[in-house]
């Protein structure tokens, strides 16, 4: 990993949805060029956490900070030349279609829109109504409007839950070369050989209101999984690094 | 293709428009009255009135694409959600307690329409359903709530109750030159706005990330859409169905985006409410019909076809 500038950095972040308390005193320092994958239990708080770096869930501690200064204090105009973000899927009931969806994302590039599209393998899409999709397919429309927008921070939440296995393998490329182009992509993943595979730094959130941010190495450990999961994990030792398979039995 | 279609659309306006001045008691050739009393009908009476109507028609098509991106529904509509019922009452209430002024009438139209879009507005987390039930709840009360004040008023005129509650364009209490000009205005303001609603079509939070201020945004819509739906009610009563059908209609031929939807329904609109009001003043000539009748001879079978659709 190549040690560039901080694009973010989250101090002491502690965060409330509802009445409930998703976690607190959270810490991490990203530095461009850098992938990190948030991982957790359901309802723990891993998409609040995207949500509250975009600036759409204020904090009750802590900041996020982006370029020095507090995701608060941005206009939305400002923030969304730092930030793109894939979530929800948008509602189809307007009849967009996909080269529309895609050009509300911006980006008057020719040259990156091919690239783009063909990389997400949405090409032939194009013309078809959102409606119409799979859910796998609106998923990499998704991924592709993020991509068509040049910010120094995106932010994907489980952008592989609806995907086939090759196009999960292509998104996983996708997140190390697009790293590689001095952004930081936060990702959040259900699936812990991704994320073991993909990122440098690891945020787990517990759902009990600890959340805690490390190297992939250090935090993607059997042990600290088993317990944040609440499952039995074996560790296969392959050359290139160690592997957990979930115990279905 | 879009340019295809552009032309297509402008060929069928200008089709439209002549069929819209020739029908009537009598048909007369646009191009060539065939006397100077055609003559005098065609300029004196049928251009006005047809002025009249496409202005209307056109506010009530651009308000009700507003409706729809501001409540992320495409069946939301002025009339069906009884914002028109509302913004009628409010220039009824004007009407009884300071007697001829349009400007205060439509004051009290605007001060309706804002009260019965919030009132609306309170309902969209429901989804569609629930928005639409209360939309016609709400609808009946204001109906209900007209005739209350037409029985409360001193001089009980049928016919007033008529215009106010079925739509009557024979007699625009504003001026044909005004209403043009808010039909410009609303139109402009709306392409200028248009890049920001076509995130909104995204939903809230895409909208948010692609830089758009959204509470700022609806309050602008809200204004908008009260202003523009109470200088229509003020100035032709409740017609139902215009903003629901043509919207609908020019996003299914230009596509979504409302660089196109909304000057492609400022026209139809317009287009439209004209061919119905020509045709409410010949279908019983020399009798008239209310418009509003006729919108709903037509808006209706489309609003249930777009529910059946639906799910």
């Amino acid at each position: 990993m190549k040690v560039g500038r901080h694009v973010f950095e989250i101090r002491g972040l502690s965060l409330v949805r509802g009445s409930r308390e998703l976690f607190r005193g959270l810490n991490v320092e990203a530095v461009a060029g850098s992938v990190i994958a948030i991982i957790g239990p359901n309802g723990a708080g891993k998409s609040s956490l995207l949500m509250a770096l975009a600036g759409m869930l204020e904090p009750v501690a802590g900041d996020c900070v982006i370029q020095d200064q507090a995701v608060g204090g941005y206009s939305k105009a400002e923030l969304a030349t730092f930030v793109a973000w894939q979530g929800e899927l948008p509602p189809t009931e307007f009849g967009l279609t996909v080269e529309q969806r895609l050009n509300l994302a911006g980006t008057g590039d020719v040259d990156s829109f091919q690239h783009v599209i063909k990389e997400m393998d949405i090409d032939a899409l194009l013309l078809r109504n959102l409606a119409e999709l799979s859910s796998g397919e609106r998923q990499r429309v998704e991924i592709a409007s993020v991509m068509l927008r040049d910010c120094p921070l995106w932010l994907f939440d489980e952008p592989t839950s609806h995907l086939d296995l090759q196009h999960q393998v292509t998104c996983m490329k996708m997140f190390r070369t697009e790293a590689q182009k001095e952004r930081v992509i936060v990702t959040v993943l259900h699936d812990i050989q991704q994320a073991a595979s993909v990122a440098d730094q690891v945020i787990l959130i517990d759902g009990k209101g600890g959340a805690e941010c490390g190297d992939v190495k250090a935090m993607m450990k059997a042990e600290k999984l088993e317990s944040l999961f609440n499952v039995k994990l074996t560790t296969v030792v392959l050359d290139d690094g160690e592997v957990h398979l979930p115990d279905y039995h | 293709m879009n340019k295809i279609k552009i032309s297509g659309f402008v060929i069928l306006s200008f089709v439209l428009v002549y069929i819209a001045l020739g029908i009537g008691q009598a048909w007369i050739n646009p191009f060539f009255p065939a006397s100077a009393m055609e003559q005098t009908i065609l300029w004196e009476l049928r251009i006005p009135r047809l002025l009249i109507a496409f202005a209307v028609g056109g506010l009530l098509a651009l308000a009700g694409s507003w409706f729809q991106v501001l409540l992320g529904n495409p069946l939301a509509e002025p009339y069906v959600l009884g914002v028109a019922g509302s913004a009628a009452s409010g220039a009824i209430l004007m009407l009884m307690m300071a007697a001829g002024s349009v400007w205060l009438m439509s004051a009290g139209a605007f001060a309706g329409a804002l009260v019965g879009i919030v009132i609306v507005m309170a309902f969209v987390h429901l989804g569609t359903g629930r928005l639409l039930l209360a939309g016609v709840v709400l609808a009946a009360f204001w109906g209900a709530f007209i005739t209350l004040l037409l029985a409360l008023m001193p001089e009980h005129d049928i016919s007033v109750a008529f215009a106010w509650m079925m739509g009557d364009l024979s007699d625009s209490d504003i001026p044909v030159a005004v209403l043009l000009i808010v039909w410009v205005i609303a139109l402009v303001y709306g392409l200028f706005l248009s890049r920001s609603l076509d995130a909104l079509l995204l939903g809230e939070k895409h909208a948010t990330m692609l830089g758009v201020d959204v509470p700022k945004l609806r309050r602008v819509l809200l204004l908008l859409a009260s202003f523009v739906t109470a200088i229509a009610v003020t100035a032709a009563g409740t017609i139902g169905f215009v903003g629901l059908v043509i919207p609908h209609l020019m996003r299914l031929v230009f596509g979504s985006l409302h660089r196109m939807v909304l000057p492609a329904s400022a026209i139809g609109g317009g287009l439209l409410l004209m061919l119905a009001d020509a045709a409410s003043r010949s279908v019983i000539a020399p009798a008239e019909l209310p418009v509003g009748v006729l919108t709903a001879m037509i808006g209706v079978p489309v609003f249930l076809w777009l529910l059946l659709k639906k799910t």
